[in-house]
């Protein structure tokens, strides 16, 4: 289940236990989904401390985020939480197994 | 919104330029015109500067347009076709279409990158820089 919190003022973050493997088109949906908002929003895997930016579809596929995983969605900005919400949504979409 | 961005990507080998622009159309959704400008007129490996042109006109929806050329000599016949149409100061052939910019960026990343920035409405210098950004993106 996505957990919220707000851990500073304007910065939103929630995660979600992958329930599949993260593949090329949901993470271009992701970042295309992530590029419309103003915020900045960053992802992480497993509590790491390095993260990418959901914008960037390279590197969002390049975290590898697998089934089990827990991935972190972070944003900062005037619309932080609805850019937390939608990624989060589409983490859940596309990873659900069928 | 601005207009859309539209994307050329120019490749030695016609297979490689659709394969490519099939594989960035599905990742960045299919919002984004891709066109795909590969191998001679006469169906060798090569590049033609009339199918580039007419990549560019198809690809064109207001917002400009990037081309991303695989390697060497497709670079040259890009420049060679855009430093044609600057010096047709008329009008040139693309002066409807916004402008015409070069991403120098690996193929099938740059493609890729490109194809889910200008899905999300960006401008063309943004496009642009993700294209390029992609040379510094790693795989493992």
């Amino acid at each position: 289940m996505p957990a919220s919190s707000d851990p500073a003022p304007g910065t939103s973050e929630a995660s979600i236990t992958l329930a599949g493997d993260l593949h090329a088109r949901p993470a271009g949906q992701l970042s295309v989904a992530a590029a419309g908002f103003a915020s900045t929003v960053r992802l992480s895997v497993n509590g790491r401390d390095s993260d990418v930016d959901a914008k960037s579809v390279l590197a969002v596929m390049q975290l590898g985020a697998s089934s089990g995983q827990r991935v972190t969605v972070r944003a900062t900005g005037p619309d932080a939480p609805a850019a937390v919400d939608a990624v989060i949504a589409i983490l859940a979409a596309a990873t659900a197994v069928e | 919104m601005a207009a859309e961005v539209g994307i050329v990507l120019v490749s030695h080998s016609a297979a490689l330029a659709e394969g490519t622009a099939e594989l960035a159309g599905q990742v960045g959704g299919g919002g984004v015109v891709i066109a795909a400008a590969g191998g001679t007129s006469d169906g060798r490996l090569g590049t033609s500067a009339e199918k580039v042109a007419a990549a560019v006109r198809r690809a064109s929806a207001g917002g400009g347009v990037l081309i991303i050329p695989d390697l060497g000599s497709a670079v040259l016949t890009v420049k060679t076709l855009l430093a044609d149409l600057e010096d047709d100061d008329d009008d040139g052939a693309f002066g409807p279409l916004g402008p015409v910019e070069v991403a120098d960026a690996p193929f099938v990343e740059g493609a890729v990158s490109a194809a889910v920035i200008a899905a999300a409405g960006a401008p063309l210098a943004a496009v642009r820089a993700a294209a390029e950004e992609a040379r510094d993106a790693r795989k493992l």
